[in-house]
């Protein structure tokens, strides 16, 4: 798994690859919370370049839009397709977390 | 302690043999340069002494010549009276006690009377002075008056053995008398000084070099005038030595020594002794002084203070030996000390006593390391021990929480023997020793058994724990509540309060009502099951739900299906279909399909069985980290379809 | 017990002692008797010179018991400087001398006849010696040289030699050393090849140094030792005065097949009479007898050893005869003892 972090506009934007479960959740979780802690605000976590994303990786996802929803934001996906779309599907998460094609899309959506 | 040893051995040995190959070349060295100084020295010391005693032997010879020569030139003025040559030669023979006797002899002239002279000679007996003239003319041919007559100038004869004196060794100085000047001089006669060899053989005798060496005096002619060996003395000349003995060298050293040679040599005298030589000439008469020196003799001092040093080195070495083979062993004893504790200490046994540490050294301080070595690892054993120990607690209390988790799950198959119109059976193979997927089934009431399969997020003992709740609470709502969107909704709200760890369970929920063979199922985020029907297996359409657990008053639907007897509905968990190869490839949904088509008609028990072996097959042994949770059940329909 | 065993030991010894002068009587009385048999014929032999290996085999004949085996009680008179072989013969001092041929041959033509019993040297051992050195390579080269000579006949085959080349040399008298031409003072001196040839070569001289001129190479082959008695003195018994000759010659053939013992009888005689003796110049004089004497051992019947050769004899004399040494030549059979000389 890599985190890649970018800030635009007024959102946070937190880019996944590789894979996203039991073991590496964890860490996407932790690094999420840093993020939170240090710049209140709008998360898009972009799934582009996520490969996998496991039942963790979605527990982990839950925690951090808990974690933002206490903070007074919210939690944008983006890029979600293929298996992760899948999974999030199958899961019922695509109809919990609000899902957008681009980081515009989202940004535009945020406020 | 053979290692011990072995270094202790080694050690000595180098240490012994480089100080004996040390003393060895430094005492050779000196040895060599000794004998080179000495020789040197005794080369010198030789020849002064040679020399010396040759200047004392011309000294007397000069005096004498001087004193022939003397009268010689005074017979040169005319012809004395016979009284007054008499008178001039007893006058000169009293002032020369060196001379033994005098006389002068004149060739024959017819001027004279008689022609043939009478040859006057005086010579000494018991120091009284004999007149004893020879009238024979015999002397016109011998050699002291025919040397010097044909050579025109002075000569010393060969020593002889003087007959009349009872054979003692004399010599004669001759001295020609000449008459006339230039064109016209001329030998008219000779004046004779014979001159006992005796105190000369003495003091030539008297020569001693070292403790056995001697002197030899050679004539002009090379024969023996002195010599150890009285036979040889008058009898032999170097040459017929060097003839009887076969030996050309000291004919070539003879030739060298009458030719007026000097010369310092090694030389291996008759008896084949190893010695040095050095011989001069005396001047005067052409004779050689010899003297001759045993080597050994002259390396005596040599040879004895090298083998002092060479003892007192070799005590010395004997010694340092000794010594160094004592340290080698105190240093070496202790290490095998250490060794042999070592030994003990990889047997396990870390109380084995280190040898007592005596000095600060390397060795020392190797016991002392070895000492905090054998501590550490002590303790790291101990904590290796204590944390094996307590990681062998928690797998036995994992393996009681593994059969915990498998006991709350029905196992026992078939589970409604009496109940002929269904069969159910169910798998759970948890990845690790507690898993979070779980199955379930029961009756709601005696003719809707409701049937579940549900995976918790995330593994381990968090996850089982969730699971245990989901359980329990699913079972518990499901007896109570009878309908599967109601039994999600409300164990959902259940989960979800309090729910920090935003912990969520997947959970397919089914109601089979066994008399029409009607199915309610409700989806909480779960894979969607599969069912077999007329040998073919589909994916059943199911509208999806949220999971159970992070987000309270959720709204599941109920979705019916109708099975027909022969029908199979199979539920899984991700563990089959994200089962994963070596090469990261996921089982996949159509492989599953696949597989439940070919294995339809089997029993539940064996269809299980087969699925879980394809899956494994799949997987080629690459590790997985889900759980694989399986439950089929099979309508069969009423035995009394006809009611 | 003592006395006992000191009266046994005395019995013992008498009994000793009795059979000792038992044997001693045997043997007086045996050699008694062969004296009465046999007895020695006393005779005295007188050499040319001082002893030396010239004279080996008169020594070793006497030495040997050659002599005593043949009937001679042989006394070996002491030669040398002033001991005229001749005189002693006149003198009757001795009976048999050894003597050169031209002494025997001059001594005749004076009227002392003598009768050669037994030629030893059969051809001359004289030799005419000059350094290389000098220049001198050829016999011609000698002329107005100082040559030394020895006195009287010994001198006369040289000047046979000098004759032939007709050479005028200084001629220097030359006595019993070689030390006038060692140390220079002459250009050539005579030598005899068996003594002072050696003597020269071993004063650290050697023979590539020295021009030498054999006489015998030159056609002068004059024999010279010969064993002579007084004609007169022969005629009263040939056969003893050829018995002695014979015994003469076997101990000369006893001496070249004994070698190294002969040198050590000779090198006694010569330390007896306190003579300088060298055991190599002996042994050097010895081997050179052997070749001048051509006696070989086991030629006892050779015909040419021990005899006087008529023709060496009768070139000898005339060389003689010529320098007006001798007026005639004596018959060879006369001089050498008649008819009867070789029976």
């Amino acid at each position: 798994m890599d985190i890649q972090t970018s800030t635009a506009d007024k959102a946070l934007v937190v880019a996944v690859g590789g894979r996203l479960d039991a073991l590496t959740a964890p860490e996407f979780e932790r690094k999420a919370a840093e993020l939170i802690a240090a710049t209140p605000g709008p998360l898009i976590v972009d799934f582009e370049r996520l490969d996998y994303i496991s039942s963790a990786g979605l527990r982990a996802l839950l925690a951090t839009a808990k974690r933002i929803k206490a903070a007074g934001a919210q939690m944008l996906c983006v890029g979600v397709t293929g298996p992760v779309r899948e999974v999030f599907d199958i899961s019922g998460f695509s109809a919990v977390f609000q899902m957008h094609d681009s980081v515009v899309g989202a940004l535009a959506a945020v406020d | 302690m053979r290692a011990g040893r072995s270094i202790a051995r080694t050690f000595t040995l180098v240490v012994s043999v480089c100080t004996t190959l040390i003393f060895t070349a430094a005492i050779g060295y000196s040895y060599h340069r000794s004998r080179v100084a000495l020789e040197k020295e005794v080369a010198t010391n030789v020849a002064n002494l040679v020399q010396g005693s040759i200047h004392r032997v011309e000294t007397t010879l000069r005096a004498i010549a001087k004193a022939t020569e003397g009268v010689a030139r005074a017979l040169e003025t005319g012809h004395p009276a016979n009284r007054s040559l008499h008178a001039l030669l007893k006058a000169t023979l009293l002032d020369n006690g060196e001379i033994h006797g005098f006389g002068a002899a004149f060739d024959p002239d017819p001027v004279l009377d008689p022609p043939v002279p009478t040859v006057p000679y005086f010579f000494r007996r018991d120091g009284r002075l004999i007149f004893a003239p020879e009238d024979s003319y015999e002397y016109l041919g011998q050699d002291w008056y025919q040397i010097p007559k044909e050579l025109g100038a002075l000569a010393w004869s060969e020593p002889y053995l003087d007959r009349a004196s009872g054979g003692t060794l004399m010599t004669s100085c001759s001295v020609p008398i000449f008459v006339g000047t230039g064109e016209e001089r001329k030998v008219r006669g000779v004046v004779m000084a014979d001159v006992s060899l005796e105190g000369l053989t003495d003091l030539v005798e008297s020569i001693r070099v070292l403790r056995t060496g001697y002197s030899v005096l050679l004539s002009r002619n090379g024969t023996f005038l002195t010599h150890p060996d009285r036979d040889l003395v008058m009898n032999e000349t170097i040459f017929g030595l060097a003839e009887s003995l076969d030996r050309p060298e000291l004919r070539d050293l003879g030739k060298k020594m009458v030719r007026g040679g000097s010369e310092f040599l090694a030389y291996t005298t008759i008896g084949g002794v190893s010695s040095r030589m050095y011989y001069a000439p005396v001047p005067s008469t052409g004779w050689t002084l010899v003297v001759i020196f045993p080597e050994a003799e002259l390396y005596a001092d040599v040879h004895s203070l090298t083998l002092v040093v060479t003892v007192i080195a070799l005590a010395g070495i004997l010694l340092l030996t000794g010594a160094v083979h004592g340290i080698a062993r105190a240093v070496t004893a202790p290490l095998g000390a250490l060794a042999t504790a070592t030994e003990e200490i990889a047997a396990g046994n870390f109380d084995a006593g280190l040898p007592p540490v005596g000095t600060r050294d390397e060795v020392g301080q190797l016991t002392l390391a070895f000492a905090a070595m054998t501590s550490a690892l002590r303790d790291y054993i101990r904590d290796l021990t204590e944390t094996t120990a307590a990681k062998e607690r928690i797998q036995s209390e994992l393996k009681v929480a593994t059969d915990i988790q498998a006991s709350l799950l029905p196992r026992l198959f078939p589970a409604f023997p009496d109940r002929p119109e269904f069969d159910i059976f169910a798998t759970m193979d948890p990845a690790k020793e507690v898993g979070g997927d779980f199955y379930d089934f029961f009756f709601v009431n005696p003719t809707n058994l409701c049937f579940l399969v549900a995976d918790v997020a995330d593994k381990g003992v968090p996850a089982a724990l969730y699971m245990m709740v989901a359980k329990t609470l699913l079972k518990a709502e499901g007896q109570r509540l009878g309908e599967p969107d109601q039994i999600l909704a409300c164990v959902n709200t259940i989960l979800a309060a309090d729910n920090d760890s935003c912990m969520f369970t997947t959970v397919f929920c089914a109601i089979l009502d066994t008399e029409s063979g009607e199915v309610r199922f409700a989806n909480a985020g779960h894979n969607r099951p599969v069912l077999i029907s007329d040998s073919t297996a589909r994916l059943l359409p199911v509208r999806t739900g949220f999971v159970l657990g992070p987000m309270a008053d959720v709204v599941y639907t109920t979705e019916r299906m109708m099975l027909r007897p022969g029908d199979v509905l199979f539920l899984y968990t991700d563990g089959i279909t994200e089962a994963t190869n070596r090469t990261d490839e996921l089982y996949g949904e159509k492989r599953l399909l696949k597989a439940l088509q070919t294995v339809a008609d089997m029993e539940l028990v064996e269809m299980l069985a087969a699925i879980r072996a394809e899956v494994v097959r799949h997987a080629d042994g690459a590790p997985q980290s889900d759980d694989v949770t399986m439950i089929a059940i099979k309508y069969r329909g009423m035995p009394n379809a006809d009611r | 017990m003592r006395s006992a065993n000191t009266a046994k030991n005395l019995s013992h010894r008498c009994a000793l002692w009795t059979s000792l002068a038992a044997l001693l009587i045997l043997f007086l009385a045996l050699t008694g008797l062969a004296g009465a048999e046999e007895p020695l014929r006393k005779a005295r032999l007188m050499p040319l010179w001082s002893p030396q290996a010239q004279f080996a085999g008169y020594y070793m004949a006497l030495d040997k018991g050659i002599y005593a085996r043949h009937g001679i009680d042989m006394t070996i008179l002491e030669g040398g400087p002033g001991r005229s072989a001749v005189r002693s013969l006149t003198s009757g001092e001795a009976d048999f001398a050894v003597l050169w041929l031209a002494t025997a041959l001059q001594q005749h033509d004076t009227g002392l006849k003598l009768v050669n019993l037994a030629q030893i040297i059969q051809r001359s051992s004289l030799l005419l010696i000059a350094r290389k050195a000098s220049g001198i390579a050829r016999p011609e080269d000698l002329q107005g040289k100082k040559v030394s000579l020895w006195d009287g006949e010994l001198s006369l085959p040289v000047l046979a030699f000098l004759d032939m080349y007709r050479l005028r040399v200084q001629r220097i008298p030359q006595s019993y050393t070689v030390n006038l031409f060692l140390r220079g003072g002459i250009d050539a001196t005579s030598a005899m090849w068996y003594n002072e040839y050696h003597t020269i070569l071993n004063t650290g001289i050697d023979p590539d140094e020295l021009q030498v001129f054999a006489l015998h190479e030159h056609g002068v082959t004059f024999p010279e030792d010969g064993l002579y008695t007084l004609e007169h003195a022969y005629r009263g018994d040939p056969a003893f005065a050829r018995v002695v000759a014979r015994a003469s010659l076997e101990g000369w053939r006893y001496a070249f097949a004994h070698p190294e013992e002969t040198l050590t009888v000779v090198l006694d005689r010569m330390r007896r009479a306190g003579v300088p003796a060298s055991r190599a110049h002996q042994r050097w004089m010895l081997e050179r007898m052997r070749d001048l004497t051509r006696m070989d051992s086991g030629t006892l019947t050779d015909d040419d050893a021990g005899r006087l050769h008529p023709s060496a004899y009768l070139d000898a004399a005339a060389i003689l005869r010529d320098h007006g040494v001798i007026r005639e030549i004596p018959d060879h059979t006369t001089f050498t003892g008649g008819d009867d000389a070789r029976r």
